[in-house]
Formats: C-alpha cells, sequence, structure tokens
C-alpha cells in the first residue's frame, strides 16, 4: 500500500501585479490587478514505503509547493493527498510526529544557541525518550563528524556544518517519510558526500522513505532509483531513473583508444559529435541506433586498444527533458 | 489532559531557559533594555506622585488605590510583553520570509509555539515592579487582607491577560494576509494607551460614550480596570461575570481567526 498518494493535487496562486512607476503603485491602492498562477496543475503519483525518489524539475515547476502542501504547510486548491494515511493539511499531531522537512535554504534552528539546545527543545516537542534521543543524537553527529560541534552557537558554524545539524534535528524524532528540498545547496562536494552517506545510510538502517528535490544530479544518482519529474505544475515522468536515460537520452558517449593514432576529425566527425580528439583517444557522440553499426565500421577500419559505451551525463538528459518540456508548453 | 498541561509545562520551562540563555549572551542589550524599562516606569510613578501633589483624587481615585491601578496594569502589560509581544512582533516577519514553516511542522499546538517561543526577559522586571507597586499601594491604604477579593483580583487579572493576549493574537494574525504588519505596534500602543487610564477618566457626553463602547462593545478598558477595582475599590459581580465571559469569547473569537488567517498562509518561496 502506497505510503504517499497524490490524486489531481493542483495549487492556484492569486498573485499581484504591481504597475510601474509611481502612478501605478498609486493606482494599485486602490485597484488592484490579479494574475492566477498555477503552480502545481493536478498531479498524480504515489510512494510505496522504503522508496526513495528524486522529484525533479526547473526552478518554478512546483516541486517545493508540492512538498510544502504534503508537509501541510500550505492548501492546495484541488485535489486530494494522504502521507501516512493522513491528510497533511489537517496537520494533526499524530501526522507531524512522523514524517519531517529539510530545506536546505532555510534554517529551524536556534541562530543563537547551541545546536545541542534546540535539539533538546525537539526532544521535549516531540516528546523524545531520552534514551532514545541520546541514541540517536549520538549516532548521527558521529556518522556526520559533527560530534565536537553540538555545545557551539549555530550562526558560528559553517554552511556545511549547520546543515547537518539541521538534518541531526530533522531525524532526531525518528520520521518515517523524509521530505527534503534540495538539502545540499551551496555545500562543498566534501559536505554533499556526507549528507549523501547520512541519508543512505539512514534509508539502510530505518528503511524510511524520502522524496527529495535537488539541481544536484550526484544527489539523485547517489540516493534515487526513481524520478518523477515536474515541469510547469505537471508531472512529465514518472520512473526509474535508469529509464530517463533511455527515453530521453537520444545519444551515448562512445570513447574510443586506438592502437596508433586516432584517425581525423573529418573521418570520426562522420559517426556523430567529437567532443575529444587527442594522441589515441576519440570521443564521439553518437545517437543510441547507430552505436552498432559505427563500432562495425571503425573496429573494420582500423585496430582499437580500448572502447567504452557511456550514458550521457544526467545532467544533460534531464535538461533536454525540461527543455522539451518548454517547448511544449510554449507551444501549448 | 494533565500529562498534556505538563508537557507544555515543561516546553514553558525550556523555552524560557533557553531564551534567558539567549538574552545573556548579549547581556549589555540585556542590561540597556532592563534599565529603561525601570527607568521609564519610574518617570511614570514620580509624573503621578507630583500630580497627588496637587490633588487628593483623580476621576474618583485616591492615591493609593491610583498607584495600585498603575502597578496593575504594568503587572499585566509586563506579563504580555514578556510572554507575547516580541513574538507577535516577529510573526510578520516570520510570514514574509516563510519561516514560519517550521513552526507550523512541530507537533505541538502552533498557536502556542508562534506566541510563546521566545520570552522577553528584558521586559520581565515589569511585572515584578508592578507587583511591588500594587503591594505598596496596599499597605499606604491600610488594605486588610479579603479572601472574597483576592480571588476575584486572580480571576479579573487573568481575564484581564487573556483579553489583551487575544487583541494581539488578532492583530497579529492579520500579518498572514498583510505581509507587512508595522502597524502591529502602533496599534499595541493604542491598546496600552487606553489600558493605562482608569475608564472614570471618560467622564462628560461624547467621552462617556466612549468609555462605554470601550467596556461594552470592544471590552479593553476591563483589562486593568476590573482587576484593580475589585482589589481596592468596587466588588461588582456583574462586572467580574461580564469579563470572565468577555475573556473566554476573545480567546475563542481570537484562536478561530487565528486558524483562519493560517488557511491563508502561502509560505515564501524557498
Amino acid at each position: 500500500m502506497p505510503i504517499i498518494e497524490v490524486e489531481g493535487l493542483t495549487k492556484t496562486y492569486r498573485v499581484f501585479q504591481k504597475k510601474e512607476g509611481l502612478l501605478g503603485a498609486l493606482r494599485g491602492l486602490y485597484r488592484r490587478e490579479y494574475k492566477e498562477v498555477k503552480a502545481v496543475a493536478g498531479i498524480n503519483f504515489s510512494i510505496e514505503p522504503g522508496e526513495m525518489v528524486a522529484f525533479l524539475g526547473p526552478n518554478g515547476a512546483g516541486k517545493t509547493t508540492t512538498l510544502k502542501m504534503l508537509s501541510g504547510l500550505i492548501y492546495p486548491t484541488a485535489g486530494d493527498a494522504t502521507v501516512l494515511g493522513h491528510v497533511p493539511w489537517r496537520r494533526e499531531d499524530a501526522y507531524r510526529r512522523r514524517f519531517a522537512l529539510v530545506m536546505g535554504q532555510k534554517n529551524q534552528l536556534w541562530w543563537d544557541l547551541p545546536a545541542g539546545d534546540s535539539f533538546q527543545l525537539h526532544r521535549e516537542i516531540y516528546s523524545i525518550p531520552r534514551d532514545q534521543f541520546d541514541r540517536t543524537l549520538g549516532e548521527l553527529a558521529e556518522l556526520l563528524g559533527v560530534e565536537k560541534l553540538t555545545r557551539q552557537a549555530v550562526r558560528e558554524l559553517s554552511l556545511g556544518e549547520r546543515m547537518k545539524m539541521e538534518l541531526i534535528a530533522a531525524l532526531l524524532h525518528g520520521p518515517q517519510v523524509l521530505l527534503l528540498d534540495e538539502p545540499t545547496i551551496g555545500l562543498d562536494v566534501v559536505a554533499q558526500a556526507a549528507i549523501q552517506k547520512c541519508l543512505r545510510d539512514y534509508h539502510a538502517s530505518r528503511g524510511v522513505t524520502m522524496l527529495l528535490t535537488s539541481h544536484y544530479m550526484r544527489d539523485v544518482e547517489a540516493l534515487c532509483d526513481r524520478v518523477i519529474v515536474i515541469t510547469h505544475g505537471t508531472l512529465v515522468y514518472d520512473g526509474p531513473l535508469a529509464g530517463i536515460v533511455e527515453r530521453f537520452g537520444e545519444s551515448k558517449l562512445v570513447r574510443l583508444q586506438f592502437e596508433g593514432p586516432a584517425p581525423e576529425r573529418r573521418e570520426m566527425e562522420r559517426y556523430g559529435e567529437v567532443s575529444r580528439l587527442e594522441g589515441p583517444f576519440a570521443d564521439v557522440r553518437i545517437e543510441r541506433s547507430r552505436i552498432a553499426g559505427a563500432l562495425a565500421d571503425v573496429l573494420n577500419r582500423h585496430a582499437l586498444a580500448d572502447v567504452s559505451v557511456e550514458d550521457p551525463p544526467l545532467e544533460e538528459v534531464i535538461a533536454k527533458v525540461f527543455e522539451e518540456a518548454r517547448l511544449a508548453h510554449d507551444a501549448a | 489532559m494533565v500529562a498534556g498541561v505538563a508537557r507544555y509545562a515543561r516546553m514553558m520551562g525550556g523555552l524560557a531557559r533557553y531564551t534567558l540563555a539567549r538574552e545573556m549572551a548579549f547581556r549589555g542589550n540585556f542590561l540597556v533594555k532592563v534599565s529603561v524599562e525601570l527607568l521609564w516606569m519610574g518617570i511614570l510613578v514620580a509624573f503621578y506622585r507630583v500630580v497627588f501633589a496637587k490633588t487628593s483624587t483623580i476621576a474618583g481615585w485616591s492615591e493609593p488605590d491610583y498607584f495600585f491601578f498603575v502597578g496593575c496594569f504594568f503587572a499585566i502589560n509586563g506579563l504580555i510583553e514578556t510572554l507575547f509581544l516580541e513574538n507577535c512582533n516577529e510573526f510578520a516577519e516570520l510570514v514574509r520570509t516563510g519561516d514560519l514553516d517550521f513552526l507550523l511542522l512541530k507537533p505541538i499546538d502552533e498557536q502556542f509555539l508562534i506566541s510563546c517561543r521566545k520570552i522577553d526577559w528584558g521586559t520581565a522586571p515589569n511585572l515584578l515592579m508592578g507587583a511591588i507597586l500594587m503591594a505598596v499601594a496596599l499597605v499606604q491604604k491600610g488594605w486588610t487582607f479579603d479572601p472574597g477579593r483576592v480571588a476575584a483580583f486572580v480571576v479579573t487579572f487573568a481575564c484581564g491577560v487573556a483579553i489583551a493576549y487575544s487583541f494581539m493574537m488578532m492583530l497579529t494574525s492579520v500579518s498572514v494576509w498583510m505581509v507587512r504588519n508595522q502597524s502591529l505596534m502602533e496599534m499595541w500602543w493604542l491598546f496600552s494607551s487606553l489600558v493605562r487610564y482608569p475608564r472614570e477618566i471618560f467622564s462628560g457626553r461624547g467621552a462617556e460614550m466612549l468609555g462605554r463602547f470601550f467596556t461594552f462593545v470592544v471590552p479593553i478598558l476591563l483589562v486593568s480596570n476590573v482587576p484593580a477595582d475589585v482589589m481596592v475599590r468596587v466588588l461588582d459581580p456583574g462586572m467580574i461575570a461580564w469579563t470572565v465571559a468577555v475573556a473566554a469569547a476573545s480567546l475563542w473569537v481570537s484562536r478561530r481567526f487565528f486558524h483562519v488567517a493560517l488557511r491563508s498562509y502561502r509560505s515564501a518561496s524557498s
């Protein structure tokens, strides 16, 4: 049975259109113009317990709005959703005890106090038994390497350290569903890797269900098997991560290493787009349907020392998905 | 029920400790704040001393009675400012920045967390000074202990706090729609200006109507008038009942209003 079920979820905002200049501002005092903005336009999906799902889309696609509806922060304009059997926007305590939302761009810890004090307050608010609290805090702090920083004021921590503390705060009460909105935004690669490892380990040990939005494809590759893509409030893909590359990655990168020097560029360009030609190496992007024929042809003509066929980088595929969706939306 | 009350009391204790620790981290700011509050109260008491040197009553209130009233106002106002004012004042900013999100995610009453999460220790001495002023006034008056009056005072004092809190919560809730609510402080100043004087000052035809309006229609004059009245002047059961009813109704209305406002919360973009 799905742990998250979303049906026709829609959120429309009425946005004030401010006119330019002083006259426009004065006119706005008595006559205001509003525009209806459909942030989420009737999306459907369901997530099974223990799944780790990436929720991708360009800026303004409706990802965060969806997460906020699933957290119960905002009310939908239409549609239904249940998470752990609860309607999120009823904001029942029984629901709020069982999930957590982490937002990479916002702080929930008290700025002027050590993170440890905020954790204690969490313990009170979530009624976490003392032994469970101590155990979980110890485990998470060790996992993230911040055992010595919990008594330091939050404002004196680096962004990476602060994010780790935010993650600890979100996990202390043992949520069954974790909603993550760009948890690694602005972090260096070391901190990103630490957060990813923590989430992976936490998932492995607790079987938590995760829905993650991120613009870093490394997060997605490291954590998620399934991807949901949303653009302009509409769902455009829901399936395995590998499937999105199959569906939208029309070409593959063929890396060739010749026994002698690589052939001339003109010859290699017959197969596809050459991205590297250096000594014995040649990297060529070749359409999927032509790869077998191209390789056979190269082998007939030249002696190869090594060959590999790689999927295009996920960033590239996702960018293509977004671009196609944008063109379809503009055309409509 | 008992467990629930105990949990909220524990949380209040925790919030009190953490906000005190935060204040102590900026002790210069804390000391200045306390000094300004004490100075303000000192000036006010000195001013009334000068006035009472020229007259024996103000609007029918003798000097000790009036000082009891002033003490009562300071105690109520101090309590409101210590527990709620800073939180309510910050609410609009929480709405504007979207930081309200994290308060709404917690498995705890939103109104409690939003209105009580920070205790402003810098205004807490007002409560103490108000209590001292009331005690001194009672001694000056030669007041004899009356358990009935004390009980009525405790009840109406709590009602006064409840009415003031409800009024503040309604002003605060408007921030969800207005997003910027800089008028909150001005409105609160207007409210506390009305509450700081006995309702008898509204004499004369037009003013009397105004006094009735603020006693029965928008009953904010009940806040410090009734508790002071029942303790040192008239023990009017009708007025006590009215104050209790107004307190209960205003708590209910402000809570409903707050929840209606939260439904319109848009959560600023991340």
